[in-house]
């Protein structure tokens, strides 16, 4: 279990605080998403799941191990794994084989089962034919399966993983929103950073920031039903909730707790079907 | 997009030979072609070209990667064919130069030698992974282990190198597109103008590509990179193919040295 205990942070000591008092457990297996407006440390607060970030006061443990031993750092490392925002910024090697294989050459694993967790990791994200490319030549998409691929190699058991769709197309981001898919099913805990609503509708628990706190905290029901209140900190609702929204404005007798697609595609068939009768 | 030089995975003789090979015949092709008498300097040419063939790359691969250069070729033959002294062929009129075939035969040499020098270099790059590289260096540079010289710092020091090099022409290549877009016409500015331009363009670039070298470091330490000793994915073993090419290499060093003896 990953638990943040009244975590404050600042990135300068005279600058305002990033992170004010952050009480948050992540179980082991869960996926959650993590939402609010920009600025409001989603990224500094992920960055200390793996001891990238320390905290000025307050304790993060990962699996009851604290951040701030620097003893614990390389193990904490191999549990939480980190895939950034733009994977080219966190892309080391010249080939897709050789970046892969950075994380488990660090743990100073034998030749042999590095190139076991090389061919395993690129096989579970599918880019098993890509493993001899060069870096500069795949797309965004490829660039972002490979940033995943180097995370996974380290066997984490989280992922936490900054706007992972951002600037991609609906095919590449529907591939890896199915392998955030099938690892969550595969028990790894994903904290999943997103301003993409509809995304964050498909996990169990979605965690709201603002301003350097947890805003909401709870289901995805749970946290879009509190429309009005996403509405203050200038967060939008899923599109068909906000569809629905509008048809009960209009008074139609829908319900608006509803946060996908094919729950809004029901309700508004027996809605259209009460019509008719 | 195609790099300079880039490794293109492929299989034949060349690609499978162990790196420490592939880079010490380099380094060792590289002394015969600066050393050896002109006549001799020819046969490690061909030798070279005939290696090419054998490696299964294609020619145009080579001049690709040999494009961004040929304006210097050109001009290191010039210099040589117009600055060397001997009987004028041609007189120019301007600057008192003339062409004279000593200078065209010194030109043709130093050309020759400066191509197969940098077909070499491709060569090695074209065959060789840079993870297959980096642990050829790191063979090479292990006995200064024993002088405290940080030799795996080093490798991932190569490493990133190699990494940033793209990264800076495609942000330098942003940063143009975006001076671009907002009107920014260097082809009708001055050379003073040119010379700011190009200044501000480096500092830009600079800052971007600093930016992004601290989130890689960053990165590196979320996936557990500590200085020190790391493992490899590449596994040096030598075969049978690279004591026969070793061997090769070895016998056909002496006879060199005692035909560059001989000519002398």
């Amino acid at each position: 279990m990953i638990l943040l205990e009244n975590v404050y942070y600042k990135y300068e000591p005279e600058g305002i605080e990033a992170l004010r008092g952050i009480y948050l457990q992540v179980r082991e297996g869960e996926h959650l998403a993590l939402i609010g407006p920009n600025g409001c440390g989603k990224t500094t607060l992920v960055r200390h799941l793996n001891a990238l970030l320390l905290p000025a006061s307050g304790k993060v443990t990962v699996g009851g191990l604290n951040t701030n031993d620097p003893k614990h750092q390389a193990d904490i490392r191999s549990l939480v794994g980190m895939v950034f925002q733009n994977p080219d910024n966190q892309i080391v090697g010249m080939t897709v084989e050789e970046d892969v294989a950075f994380g488990p050459e660090n743990l100073r694993l034998p030749t042999v089962e590095i190139k076991k967790r090389v061919a395993a990791a690129l096989g579970r994200v599918g880019i098993s034919e890509l493993a001899y490319r060069n870096i500069e030549n795949l797309s965004g998409g490829e660039k972002r399966l490979v940033a995943i691929a180097g995370v996974l190699a380290m066997r984490p058991r989280y992922i936490a993983l900054d706007e992972p769709t951002a600037f991609l197309d609906p095919a590449a981001s529907k591939r890896v929103l199915n392998i955030i898919d099938q690892l969550h099913s595969e028990g790894v805990g994903i904290i999943h950073i997103t301003h993409n609503m509809a995304e964050a509708a498909l996990t169990r628990r979605i965690v709201v920031m603002n301003e350097g706190r947890i805003y909401l905290d709870g289901n995805p029901r749970e946290i879009f039903g509190k429309f009005g209140m996403l509405k203050q900190i200038g967060m939008q609702l899923p599109q068909v909730t906000e569809l629905l929204i509008k048809l009960k404005e209009s008074g139609f007798p829908v319900r608006t707790d509803i946060v996908n697609m094919e729950d809004a595609v029901e309700q508004i068939s027996s809605l259209t079907r009460q019509i008719k009768d | 997009m195609y790099h300079t030089g880039a490794f293109i995975k492929g299989q034949s003789l060349i690609y499978n030979l162990d790196p420490r090979i592939k880079l010490a015949a380099t380094i060792c092709l590289s002394i015969f072609i600066l050393w050896v008498k002109p006549l001799l300097a020819f046969v490690v040419g061909i030798a070279l070209f005939c290696a090419v063939f054998a490696s299964g790359i294609h020619l145009r691969t080579i001049g690709q990667a040999l494009k961004p250069l040929l304006f210097f070729i050109a001009l290191i033959f010039l210099v040589h064919a117009l600055f060397n002294e001997g009987e004028a062929l041609i007189e120019i009129p301007f600057f008192g130069l003339s062409l004279s075939y000593s200078g065209l035969q010194q030109g043709f040499i130093v050309v020759w030698r400066f191509l197969c020098l940098l077909v070499a270099a491709i060569l090695l790059t074209l065959t060789t992974a840079p993870s297959q590289m980096i642990a050829a260096i790191k063979y090479f540079l292990r006995p200064l282990k024993l002088l405290h010289v940080p030799v795996d710092d080093i490798a991932v020091m190569i490493m990133l190198a190699l990494r940033l090099m793209p990264i800076l022409l495609t942000e330098k290549e942003r940063v143009e597109i975006a001076q671009k877009a907002r009107g920014y016409n260097l082809r009708q500015s001055g050379l003073i103008m040119r010379i700011k331009a190009f200044l501000s363009l480096v500092s830009i670039v600079l800052s971007g590509v600093f930016r992004r070298a601290d989130e890689l470091a960053l990165a590196m330490e979320g996936r557990n990179y500590r200085r020190g000793e790391r493992t490899s994915l590449v596994e040096l073993r030598l075969t049978s193919s690279d004591y026969f090419v070793l061997t090769f290499l070895g016998i056909s060093s002496v006879i060199f040295i005692a035909l560059n003896c001989c000519f002398g």
